[in-house]
């Protein structure tokens, strides 16, 4: 075991934590409260979580592989703009557009105080679908979720483009029956390992489903911490949710290997898109710009309009006094996230082996843990090691030093890099897969240590995507509830945090400018994100 | 060391160099070589036949798991017991895919391998100058055609002055009209320099025309040695190579 190893192993050791902390919670005594909970909340929890995953993912899949279809496949005018904005809700955090639907929808909201105006309708003459309920959630996750869908199953259409679809085309296949026949079923375990991502999101989500008043199983966690003040309870509801979670991660697993394997050319030419008649544009628009609109346009829309009517002094105390909170720990965690992620992917580079591959996937997963599940995952070991600490130092010295871990800002920190790890490692991963190993072999004949290797050659070369890495989990970082919610200091408040608590008292309007700011820092991983695909389209079939 | 004098001692010498990956198979058995100053020893074998492992293992990038290998007087491996890293050696090697440093110029990717020398960048220029390559000092490698790079690659090898170049078949990626005339120069280059020169081909007529001696690998092994003249049977004209050339010297070579 080398140097490599054994840092790629803390690294996987520090990610690992809570899911060993809530896996540890099963052998502990349940007692009383977990008894309760199963009379009482389980069976909520479960079909409510059940329900959910099954429409979110179902018209996240639909909708995401019908708007890539239409974006690769035909040509309508719009159709430029729409090819990155279907991408935008990935801009807006799904309890804010709960927030702002809500705000939108509700009874006393303007859509249907203007509906009553204008009718004359009272109360009882008229039926509206009520936002904070089980479909209202699903409706806000589907379009707040979808571009995962979108992305892959673009990207799976676009590769397998030209080629197989042309060959259809001469062998009489419209491009209908085309789609039908091979490029649905040929871009299926693409469209699969998106759909598996949603779920898990879906399983994760905490923001909207609370707004929503729908207690699925990562918002049962939260309340039984809350409420029950139970965390080995809420450990134990957190194994039965991380169980499903590794069910659905071993899918995506087996989805992203036979994507692999449908890859059918390396060589590609751009595809021919059909161009589409007036009523085709329309039904095309349609059908690429409602998500984007329900999506991103709504709801920032709601927020912009709230800054503009209502935003006063109030409004932007929140934007003064909370931003510093939120860009100093995303500051730390993006940067300590980055450095971790070099770690690994050198450890694969330099060191080899079967230690550090595995190691390197297994802090990748930290993705498909929900916000809560990773807080109270880590609250219970940090607890417990704070209290050692203590006792230890208090037999010692005579002098207790205090909650260390988990009465400052070290435990959120710790829990950005399970939930974020994984961010900045698919993109450092994939920047240094294609620095060529040969270059590696011609620095080190050149003359050149290892570490002067790394520091004038790959440093250089990685550049613009470790940059990129600290930029997203940074990004990831500023949108984080749940798990910033749960292990922030005592009166520690960021601007995510602030939003959540001003839309729970119902002041959603002091909250404007702080949820503008949230959308707008979520903004820049999307331009860069499909500035980066871009460019690398075109590497590709240049 | 110039050409001619002390010719007939060896410079590079392998014995019993064993390897292989991991625990995987044997890629290179007990091969032994020998390479005397200013010699172009051909290395001919299909691919995996461990000739390209063989070179990794003189330029240090794999440990050989027995043999020793030994460069003048230095003693480069000794089994796992002792083992030179790959800065340390004056080794050269030029690779397939040149590896040149994509974000480096030209004149950089040449000073690359000549450490804090305060001339380096002269000397640059220099061996740019001797592959015909002046004038292309600030250029970006990706502007470079395949044979300007080539040449690149071989300056920058020799910037740190080996005594032994090892080609990793650098021809290969050229195009066939291109590939004699780039290959003579490249070794009329080395040939100058009294550097000695290990070149990687599956292709028997690079072996025969530019080798003055060459060896045939097979299954990790060196199944025949001798002069291209000892290994060749002539007169026979066939198609072979890669792209269908027609009407070499060496068509089929005396081995089984």
């Amino acid at each position: 075991m080398n140097r490599w190893s054994l840092l790629s192993l803390a690294v996987c050791g520090v990610v690992a934590l809570p899911t060993l902390g809530v896996l540890g919670s099963v052998f502990m005594p349940g007692g009383e409260e977990w008894r309760h909970l199963v009379e009482t909340r389980l069976g909520t929890y479960t079909r409510n979580s059940l329900w959910l995953v099954l429409i979110v993912c179902t018209a996240a899949a639909v909708i995401g592989t019908a708007a890539a279809w239409v974006v690769t496949a035909f040509d309508f005018p719009g159709r430029r703009l729409l090819y990155w904005a279907l991408l935008l809700p990935l801009a807006v955090p799904a309890y804010l557009s709960a927030y702002a639907l809500t705000d939108l929808f509700q009874f006393s909201g303007p859509v249907q105080t203007a509906l009553r105006e204008t009718f004359g309708w009272s109360r009882r003459d008229y039926w509206f679908p009520e936002v904070r309920s089980l479909g209202g959630a699903a409706a806000i996750l589907t379009f707040s979720l979808y571009p995962y869908v979108y992305l892959a199953a673009r990207t799976a259409f676009v590769e397998q483009s030209s080629g197989a679809l042309e060959v259809a085309r001469t062998l009489g296949r419209g491009p209908w029956r085309g789609f039908f026949t091979l490029a649905l079923p040929l871009a299926r375990p693409s469209i699969a390992a998106g759909t598996l991502l949603v779920a898990m999101e879906t399983l994760a989500d905490f923001g909207a489903v609370d707004y929503c008043a729908v207690d699925t199983f990562a918002l049962g966690v939260y309340r039984t911490w809350r409420s029950l003040e139970s965390p080995v309870t809420a450990a134990q509801l957190s194994a039965v949710l991380l169980s499903v979670v590794a069910l659905l991660v071993f899918a995506e697993l087996l989805a992203r290997r036979r994507a692999r394997f449908f890859q059918l050319t390396t060589r590609r030419q751009p595809v021919r898109r059909q161009r589409l008649g007036a009523w085709g544009s329309v039904a095309a628009l349609l059908v690429c710009g409602l998500p984007v609109a329900l999506g991103f346009g709504l709801p920032a829309g709601v927020f912009v309009h709230m800054a503009w009517t209502t935003g006063d002094a109030r409004a932007w105390e929140v934007v003064r006094d909370f931003t510093g909170n939120s860009v100093g720990l995303a500051a730390a965690a993006s940067a300590l996230a980055a450095t971790l992620a070099l770690v690994v992917v050198y450890g694969r580079r330099l060191g080899g082996g079967v230690v550090n591959a595995v190691a390197g996937r297994v802090a990748g997963l930290g993705y498909a843990l929900p916000g809560t599940v990773i807080a109270i995952g880590l609250l219970i070991p940090l607890t417990w090691v704070d209290h050692r600490l203590n006792a230890a130092a208090d037999a010692a010295f005579g002098w207790r030093p205090g909650l260390i871990l988990t009465g400052g800002v070290a435990a959120v920190v710790l829990g950005y890099q399970c939930r974020f790890l994984g961010v900045a490692l698919a993109m450092l991963d994939a920047s240094l897969g294609r620095v060529r190993p040969t270059l590696d072999d011609a620095a080190r004949t050149l003359g050149a240590t290892r570490l002067r290797m790394v520091l004038r050659v790959h440093l250089p070369l990685l550049r613009s995507s470790v940059a990129a890495a600290v930029l997203l989990v940074f990004v990831d970082v500023v949108k984080e509830l749940p798990v910033t919610l749960m292990l922030r200091p005592f009166n520690f408040e960021t601007l995510a945090v602030r939003v959540y608590q001003l839309a729970s008292d119902e002041r959603l309007e002091e909250s404007a400018f702080g949820a503008l700011v949230i959308i707008g820092v979520g903004l820049l991983p999307v331009v860069i994100l499909s500035r980066l695909i871009d460019r690398h389209g075109r590497g590709r079939t240049s | 060391m110039t050409p001619g004098t002390d010719s007939n001692s060896p410079l590079l010498e392998l014995e019993g160099v064993t390897f292989a990956y991991g625990r995987g198979p044997r890629v290179v058995g007990d091969v032994d070589l020998t390479l005397r100053p200013a010699e172009v020893h051909a290395l001919l074998g299909d691919s995996g036949s461990g000739k390209s492992t063989l070179l990794r293992l003189i330029a240090g990038l794999e440990r050989p798991d027995a043999g020793r290998i030994v460069l003048g007087d230095d003693v480069l491996d000794d089994g796992p017991r002792r083992n030179v890293p790959p800065e340390r050696r004056p080794v050269g090697m030029v690779f397939q895919d040149f590896a040149l440093f994509p974000h480096l110029t030209v004149r950089r990717n040449v000073a690359f391998g000549m450490g804090r020398r305060p001339d380096a960048r002269a000397e640059a220029d220099r061996l740019l100058g001797r592959v015909g390559m002046t004038g292309f000092g600030d250029a970006m490698p990706h502007t470079l055609s395949g044979g300007q790079q080539q040449r690149v690659a071989v300056a920058r090898a020799m910037g740190q002055e080996p005594r032994v170049m090892l080609l990793d078949e650098p021809f290969s990626g050229l195009d066939a009209t291109l590939r004699d005339r780039v290959r003579a120069e490249t070794l009329a280059v080395l040939r100058d320099a009294g550097v000695a020169v290990l070149m990687v081909t599956h292709d028997p007529r690079e072996a025969v025309q530019s080798a003055d001696t060459m060896s045939i690998m097979r299954g990790g092994r060196i199944t025949r040695r001798g002069t291209p003249g000892e290994l060749c049977r002539k007169r026979r004209v066939e198609t072979a190579g890669p792209n269908g050339e027609v009407g070499f010297d060496c068509i089929e070579l005396i081995d089984g």
